[in-house]
């Protein structure tokens, strides 16, 4: 266990030396740098949390998980950019709220509808689950379309905090971020707490274990699958709707965090909530160290940004497919 | 004498499908009237739709052999599909050789390097266990998709069309001959296929889709199963997407896409997983049903139609999740169940233990 | 037959493919402690997963209280009042032992009471409370796993191969508890160890190629070596 917060120390280090030196170390760039690693970090804390939870206790890799987050991103676009709701309620702060509300809203049904209607079937034929998830990532990416049509949409609509600006170092930083990355803590502390804490959340860590058992103890565990499950659907839907401010929406967003949230659960370890939650941060920050560094003058090649998740996960795989915190298999 | 009645029976019913297809053209040239040999007409396209069948069969035949026959899944299968389409391409365009060269370098290249990237890809991975490994494909297919993608070379996303190809190569100047070329081709992987899983290497490699665990403690070298039938599916994966760029001229990108990856998982499930005729029954009726719905545009209401051929991907993908909830066997495997049901029941004398193994023809 | 808790009549259980019981019935008194006898996959654990409905019968009967349970799932059979200890003793091993135990108590705030008794019973989990279960020794998750099954107020407890890889030492030890529970409560158990077994039990049944082949009291049993000889190969 020391040795693993040594890595995760060095690697820390390094990130930091490397960020400062591609910086010429104005504090101020290397800030924002680092601002928009843990920006990214939460949001793909908000896919991987769910994503981790849901494969330690049901077996269940969602495949659609990074779709979760790109519909969330559309109905936040959609309910905070609507006509009608504009003249309703001109405040783009409490637009933006319910824009929240809604993708959340949005997520926990789907997720409910997902997890009832299409695996339930399929727990007896556990390999016929991950190719439904792999089919209803398609399907949601293809009725975006059909609503959206494929065009992205960028973020017009303003509100007091995505507008907002603090200066440190002589740089401008955006209020919101800071903002989502301290929402980001809270929830990562509150969720930790929760599995902790409550009675449900020792049936969630049993039932990571052994689910079969904690049946056996008279609990009834499908009703806790598809509790998880909607959870980690909402907050899914929740990450895109925060992400969208920034992001905007389109059908890329989807594969782009599923990949990354799945490199982040098996860095972490699968099933290990604390790793998850580490790893979100040290894979956020890496991937916005990199982001500019392959966009400097000397290097241009922004392919190697979009590729570093892809990347990353292959060599996670290759040298240690059971994570940071995950046990020997 | 039994059992070479047997097998005649058998290979008759081989051999008057095969008499089939290579009639195929003329037949339905009779049937609508127009010149198989000509260069347009209804004979000609529809030429065109089963070449494309046998492409995705092809393609299919090669998905089957890890989903359905190794219990191997992969969500990156695409990635052989369009590598083999770009080495292809790459050949033709960008090396000064001539059109045949070209084309002979580009399809020995297209199948040797894939079955190379496929022996280097499993063996990195096909260690891993269970999701891992498909979560392993799916970001190696993903990050040449985007390779291809962003690279100025080969135009990025846009992708190149094919200009040189061999006068004797032509499937818009001299259809009638491609449907032969690849009709060979989709008979033999056909075959090899067929004869692969009759031998004993198909024997460990059912083992090890019904038990890997099983497999290995009788003391089979699984990972070297596996590996085997990875390279394999790799090579007639690139075989397909080599046939595809040369029928519709056209080298990009989406070669790679999820999409590809998703055909022929879908076409083997509804034909019918770990059997050998489902993949191509799976490909036919999956081909011929979008292309009967594409051009057609269905009004609901005078604000509402739908465009099914923009909407395709929304069909298929529905279709994908209704066969797996309702249909999981496919066509060719719920007929099996279905046939080995009427049979008069085997009565097996109590106390031993006879486990059914399933059944692979079809 | 009123007092008998549980009557498992003719069960046939499929896993997969394979054909595992084919007719095993077993009957238990109230209050008694009975045990299923046999060798290596004869079928006993599945016998007991199948009155938990882990692998349900495909036909056969089983009453628990005069009730049907087959049909039912695990979670609605383990609240009828049916505690199980599975093999290999399935504790969480990240969970502490009082968290072991709270999840068994489906009553909120209920455990305090409770838990005096099983201190009593094993004495052990006491100074261990804090611990995760994975810290303890095989025998303390042994504990640990009975004491689980005994939060809730069950009528019936299954117990499966509760010696396996134990000390002698602790084996008395949980003899003990198993005898102080037979006093609350009814026991199913499944046991290799013949010696621990023909100790405890009252009742047997020898169970051999998914069949139940013989039944009675164990005070007949132990003084015929030829039938012991014969179903179970010691002598």
């Amino acid at each position: 266990m020391n040795k693993t917060f040594l890595v995760i120390g060095a690697v820390a280090v390094g990130l930091f030396l490397f960020g400062l030196s591609n910086a010429n170390g104005d504090l101020g760039s290397f800030g924002i740098t680092i601002m928009s690693g843990l920006f990214q970090a939460m949001l793909l804390f908000l896919v991987a949390s769910g994503l981790s939870i849901v494969f330690g206790l049901m077996d269940v890799l969602n495949f659609a998980q990074g779709s979760f987050f790109m519909i969330g991103a559309y109905v936040a676009y959609a309910v905070h950019h609507s006509p009608q709701l504009i003249a309703a309620i001109p405040n783009a702060d409490i637009r933006f709220i319910i824009a929240l509300l809604s993708a959340v809203f949005v997520g926990g049904v789907l997720g409910v509808f997902f997890e009832r209607a299409l695996l339930r079937p399929l727990y007896a034929r556990p390999i016929f689950q991950i190719v439904m998830t792999f089919g209803v990532a398609l399907v949601i990416g293809e009725l975006i379309k059909v609503v959206w049509t494929p065009t992205p949409y960028s973020w017009t609509a303003m509100f007091t905090a995505r507008s907002g600006f603090f200066t440190l170092f002589e740089q401008q930083f955006s209020t919101y971020r800071l903002f989502v990355i301290g929402a980001g803590f809270l929830l990562i502390i509150g969720i930790g707490l929760l599995l902790q804490r409550t009675r449900i959340g020792i049936i969630i860590r049993a039932g990571v274990e052994d689910s079969q058992m904690v049946e056996a103890l008279g609990i009834n565990v499908r009703a806790v699958f598809t509790l998880v499950f909607t959870l980690g659907c909402a907050v899914a839907a929740l990450g895109g709707a925060v992400a969208a401010p920034f992001l905007g929406a389109s059908t890329g967003l989807a594969n782009q965090f599923l990949l990354s949230a799945i490199a982040i659960v098996v860095l972490g370890g699968l099933g290990s909530y604390g790793g998850t939650a580490i790893a979100s941060i040290l894979v956020g920050v890496s991937v916005a160290v990199i982001q500019d560094w392959s966009a400097s003058p000397g290097v241009n090649a922004p392919v190697w940004a979009s590729l570093t998740p892809m990347i990353l996960l292959v060599l996670i795989l290759l040298i240690r497919p059971s994570g940071l915190f995950g046990k020997e298999n | 004498m039994a059992f070479w009645r047997k097998t005649l029976q058998t290979n008759a019913g081989l051999l008057i499908i095969l008499l089939l297809l290579i009639l195929l053209p003329h037949i339905i040239g009779l049937l609508t009237g127009s010149d198989p040999f000509a260069t347009r007409g209804a004979a000609v396209s529809w030429q065109g739709t089963i070449i494309e069948i046998y492409i995705l069969a092809i393609f299919t035949i090669s998905y089957n052999l890890l989903f359905g026959f190794s219990g191997v899944i992969s969500f990156g299968h695409a990635l052989f599909f369009g590598m083999g389409g770009y080495i292809l391409g790459l050949a033709l365009e960008y090396t000064e050789l001539t059109p045949d060269m070209g084309i002979i370098v580009g399809i020995l290249g297209a199948v040797v390097i894939c079955g190379v990237l496929g022996f280097l890809i499993g063996l990195a991975s096909l260690r891993l266990r269970g999701v891992y490994f498909t979560v392993f494909t799916l970001a190696i297919a993903e990050s040449f998709y985007i390779f291809w993608g962003r690279l100025p070379l080969t135009k990025g996303e846009d992708g190149f069309t094919l200009t040189t190809l061999p006068t004797w190569l032509n499937p818009i100047a001299d259809r009638i001959t491609f449907y032969y070329i690849v009709m060979v081709i989709f008979v033999l992987t056909f075959l090899f296929i067929r004869r692969l899983m009759f031998s004993p290497t198909g024997a460990v490699l059912l083992a090890i889709r019904e038990n890997e665990e099983r497999a290995k403690t009788i003391g089979y070298n699984t990972l070297y199963f596996k590996l085997m039938a990875f390279t394999v599916a790799a090579m007639i994966a690139a075989l397909a997407g080599v046939l595809q760029v040369v029928f519709n001229k056209k080298v990009g990108p989406e070669l790679l896409s999820v999409g590809y990856t998703i055909d022929p998982l879908l076409m083997t499930i509804i034909g019918g997983a770990g059997t050998f005729t489902g993949p191509v029954i799976g490909a036919t009726t999956l081909h011929l049903l979008d292309r009967t719905l594409r051009d057609r545009v269905i009004t609901f209401t005078p604000d509402f139609a739908l465009d099914i051929g923009k909407s395709w991907m929304l069909i298929s993908g529905f279709i994908f999740i209704i066969v797996v909830i309702v249909f999981p066997y496919g066509i060719v495997g719920t007929w099996n169940r279905w046939r080995a049901k009427r049979r008069p029941p085997i009565t097996v004398s109590s106390g031993t233990q006879a486990p059914i193994a399933e059944k692979q023809s079809g | 037959m009123a007092d008998n808790i549980l009557e498992v009549n003719t069960i046939n259980t499929f896993i997969g493919q394979f054909h595992i019981l084919e007719g095993v019935s077993v009957t238990v008194p109230k209050g008694s402690i009975t045990v299923l006898l046999g060798r290596n996959g004869a079928g006993k654990t599945t016998t007991l997963k199948s009155i938990m409905g882990i692998t349900p019968p495909r036909t056969g009967t089983i009453l628990f209280d005069g009730k049907s349970v087959v049909g039912k799932r695990p979670y609605t059979i383990a609240k009828l009042g049916i505690g199980y200890v599975p093999e290999h003793r399935a504790i969480f091993k990240a969970l502490s032992v009082r968290e072991n135990l709270e999840i068994a108590e489906r009553n909120k705030g209920e455990l305090e009471r409770k838990v005096d008794f099983i201190f009593e019973l094993f004495p052990d989990l006491k100074r261990l409370y804090a611990l995760p279960g994975g810290k303890l020794s095989g025998g303390q998750q042994q504990m640990l796993a009975i004491a689980r099954a005994l939060v809730p107020d069950n009528r019936l407890l299954l117990i499966d191969e509760p010696s396996e890889g134990l000390a002698p030492v602790i084996i008395e030890q949980l003899m003990h508890a198993i005898r102080v529970l037979a006093d609350k409560t009814t026991v199913l158990l499944v046991e290799q160890n013949f010696r621990m077994a023909s100790k405890l039990a009252d009742r047997y049944v020898v169970i051999e190629e998914g069949c139940s082949v013989h039944t009675g009291d164990m005070s007949n049993l132990v003084t015929d070596a030829a039938l012991i000889q014969r179903y179970l190969g010691v002598a």
